[in-house]
């Protein structure tokens, strides 16, 4: 097969389309079993993304951002809704075709010291994808060497195990064996989260290398917005299993409209000392997804709430190009001061300084 | 003003086949009363190693400590008597942990470990005890804390339970509070109701805090003074304003680069290539040279001595203070920032 077509995006129609993608996961409560709950996971996702693109699933813990990912991969089955992927319908192929599907579609998880298998060698973690899909017939071995070097490993580390490497090197590894059956969109479950700061730089360097070079597309599912608004072109905010926000980086960064992501961006520590800035302080938890809130899901933390958002569930609804749902926005956007930081003038030695940790091979990758 | 805590030349060793390891390498700092201390570094720079040092709870016949001493109060804590060890613990300093999931006990009540707490270090009645304990849960915004003293902890979230880990630690009134990553397993939103309820309990008790953190955001938040450790030594030492103004250390100037900014388009992160040396490496000179931009011969041969740049602001770095046009090679300042 060599119709793998990697910088060519089909015009007009996006590369990836997720249409009202729903997953309920039973529960069983009660005395053996019989009273059945249902925790509403991902209720209703619809998003596109285009060939070369990155799009970020943000929110916090059981937000169902992991699970969406994994909808779009089949790992999990969805309850309803459809995933097009090129045109065609995932949702709908056999068990053996989707099996074939995953060379186009391939996942990094978020622990590398998990998803690894610890019994292989490197280069059996990037040989068996090869063979199970019938790639590189013949030279395995170069071609897993080609793969170390892409991610920035040397070669002679192919007979290792995974217990001898730090986490930042095993999460290359993990790129790697994504990397081996050259596909065309990842899905990135929080790739960086486990690692180090000084190490979680260089590998969101490295994703945005490989992506430029293999015109990778990517859905990155993050809690950590500061890095998602570095790596992604597009953001959808999860709250509940639903979005609640989704727009190009740019106007969502610059015009949070949904009282969550507005919440969410000023709840995070910023490495400045003493910058002014109003906070929004959510109070409570998120609610429990078997019994989610009436009404708005939000309604219950949220500042600006009024008796409508309780009864009427707010459509995500498309206002040039930024989806938002809420009933008021408009009315909050137009009273918030949600003015953000009084940013501080550039710190010309410290940037002249940082240039200097600039990997010299920057500008050859890109 | 003589320092509520003062640690001078600790050093902690592990043991480990074949040997020991130093996790801490001669290291010294100070908290003032009411006074925050941030520490930050990553993983394995020794910055918890410290914090169980002072605490008195390295494993035995493990970790101990080689040289130096733990001055609280005028007491040496390296030379106190596990008893007396005990009664300070939890009582004058106490600790609260990064995992609020696994520091409390599942099989008993908050409201039972809460009134343990204070009955060790108190002679109040049961009743007396339980009633200071709805009090606490209630400073640290727990609502209906005399309903919820009776719970279970898998009963609260983990935001929760961290307020809770928090009520236990402040209930002794102690004059220090050691939190080690007390926000890192937290969601955002939630992370931000705990950083501000540990800013207002600290101005309400004046109680010094000794914060240990990966996290240079909640530094910046909390923290009155910075120590940066990399490798079990302190790299950098100084006022939060002058360490994120006028950073000294190479290792400083590159964890900031490698923080994404939430307000500043840039197309790539300065990562710091490699990474931290394995305590055996044996490393003879800066631990920092392999990995510096700047290290030149010196810095790989000889180890350098924690110095003053004035105001109080100390770097370990035979280039310190960095100028403002250091010698960096042309080529890499055009592809930077």
């Amino acid at each position: 097969m060599t119709n793998q077509d990697h910088k060519t995006p089909h015009s007009g129609t996006p590369l990836l389309r997720v249409e009202n993608l729903v997953k309920h996961f039973p529960v069983n409560n009660g005395l053996f079993g019989r009273d059945k709950a249902i925790v509403h996971a991902v209720d209703g996702l619809n998003f596109e993304l285009a060939a070369g693109d990155t799009m970020a699933l943000v929110g916090e813990s059981g937000c169902g951002k992991s699970t969406a990912g994994r909808l779009v991969l089949r790992l999990l089955e969805a309850t309803s809704g459809t995933v097009w992927f090129d045109g065609e319908d995932l949702m709908s192929l056999k068990p053996a075709e989707m099996r074939a599907k995953r060379r186009s579609l391939q996942m990094i998880f978020q622990d590398p010291y998990s998803s690894l298998n610890p019994r292989m060698t490197v280069e059996q973690t990037l040989t068996e994808p090869l063979a199970l899909h019938g790639l590189a017939k013949g030279r395995h071995r170069e071609r897993a060497a080609e793969l170390l070097d892409l991610v920035g490993l040397a070669p002679q580390y192919l007979q290792r195990y995974p217990h001898e490497f730090s986490g930042g090197q095993r999460q290359r590894i993990g790129i790697a064996r994504a990397l081996a059956v050259e596909p065309r969109l990842i899905v990135c479950d929080e790739p960086v989260s486990a690692l180090d700061v000084s190490i979680q730089a260089q590998v969101v360097n490295l994703m945005q290398d490989l992506q430029r070079r293999l015109g990778l597309s990517y859905i990155f599912i993050a809690h950590d917005l500061a890095v998602v608004k570095h790596i992604s072109s597009h953001v959808a905010v999860m709250y509940l299993g639903q979005i609640v926000e989704y727009a190009d980086k740019k106007s969502l960064f610059a015009q949070p409209r949904h009282p969550y992501t507005q919440a969410l961006l000023s709840a995070i520590p910023l490495p400045e000392p003493g910058a002014k800035r109003d906070r929004v302080v959510l109070q409570g938890d998120v609610p429990n997804p078997i019994n989610p809130p009436a009404g708005c899901r939000f309604h219950t933390r949220c500042p600006h709430a009024r008796a409508r958002c309780a009864e009427e569930v707010p459509a995500l609804k498309n206002d040039g190009g930024h989806s938002v749902a809420c009933h008021f926005w408009t009315e909050i956007a137009a009273s918030a001061s949600l003015t953000p930081v009084v940013v501080q003038p550039p710190n010309l030695r410290l940037q002249k300084l940082q240039a200097a940790f600039q990997p010299k091979t920057a500008t050859v990758l890109a | 003003m003589s320092a509520l805590l003062e640690v001078k030349g600790l050093s902690t060793r592990f043991k480990v086949e074949g040997g020991e390891f130093t996790a801490v390498d001669d290291i010294s700092f100070s908290v003032q009363a009411g006074r925050t201390l941030g520490i930050v570094g990553e993983s394995g720079c020794g910055k918890s190693v410290t914090s169980l040092s002072i605490m008195g709870l390295l494993a035995k016949g493990q970790g101990r400590i080689a040289a130096g001493s733990i001055t609280f109060d005028g007491v040496d804590l390296t030379q106190l008597p596990a008893a007396g060890m005990r009664a300070l613990r939890g009582n004058r300093i106490a600790m609260i942990f990064q995992e609020p999931m696994t520091s409390l006990n599942p099989a008993f009540t908050i409201g039972d470990q809460l009134i343990e707490g204070i009955r060790c270090h108190s002679d109040l009645g049961y009743q007396e005890a339980r009633q200071h304990a709805i009090e606490m849960l209630r400073r640290v915004r727990i609502p209906s804390p005399e309903r919820r003293i009776d719970e279970y902890p898998h009963k609260l979230s983990g935001g929760m339970r961290q307020r809770v880990m928090i009520a236990m630690a402040l209930s002794s009134q102690p004059a220090l509070l050691i939190a080690d990553e007390p926000t890192t397993a937290l969601d955002v939103t939630i992370q931000a109701q705990v950083l501000e309820l540990m800013r207002t309990l600290r101005e309400e008790t004046g109680t010094a805090i000794m914060l240990i953190t990966h996290d240079l955001g909640v530094i910046a938040e909390l923290a009155d003074e910075v120590v940066v450790m990399y490798s079990g030594r302190i790299v950098e030492r100084a006022s939060v304003t002058q360490l994120f103004d006028q950073p000294q250390h190479p290792y400083t100037i590159g964890l900031l680069g490698s923080i994404p900014k939430l307000h500043l388009e840039q197309s790539r992160l300065a990562a710091i290539e490699g990474q931290v040396p394995t305590p055996m490496s044996g490393l003879q000179g800066c631990r920092f040279a392999p990995r510096c931009p700047f290290a030149d011969d010196t810095c790989r041969t000889a180890q350098p001595p924690l110095i003053d740049m004035g105001d109080g602001h100390e770097a370990a770095c035979w280039k310190a203070p960095l100028a403002f046009a250091l010698d960096v090679p042309t080529d890499n300042a055009a592809a930077g920032v």
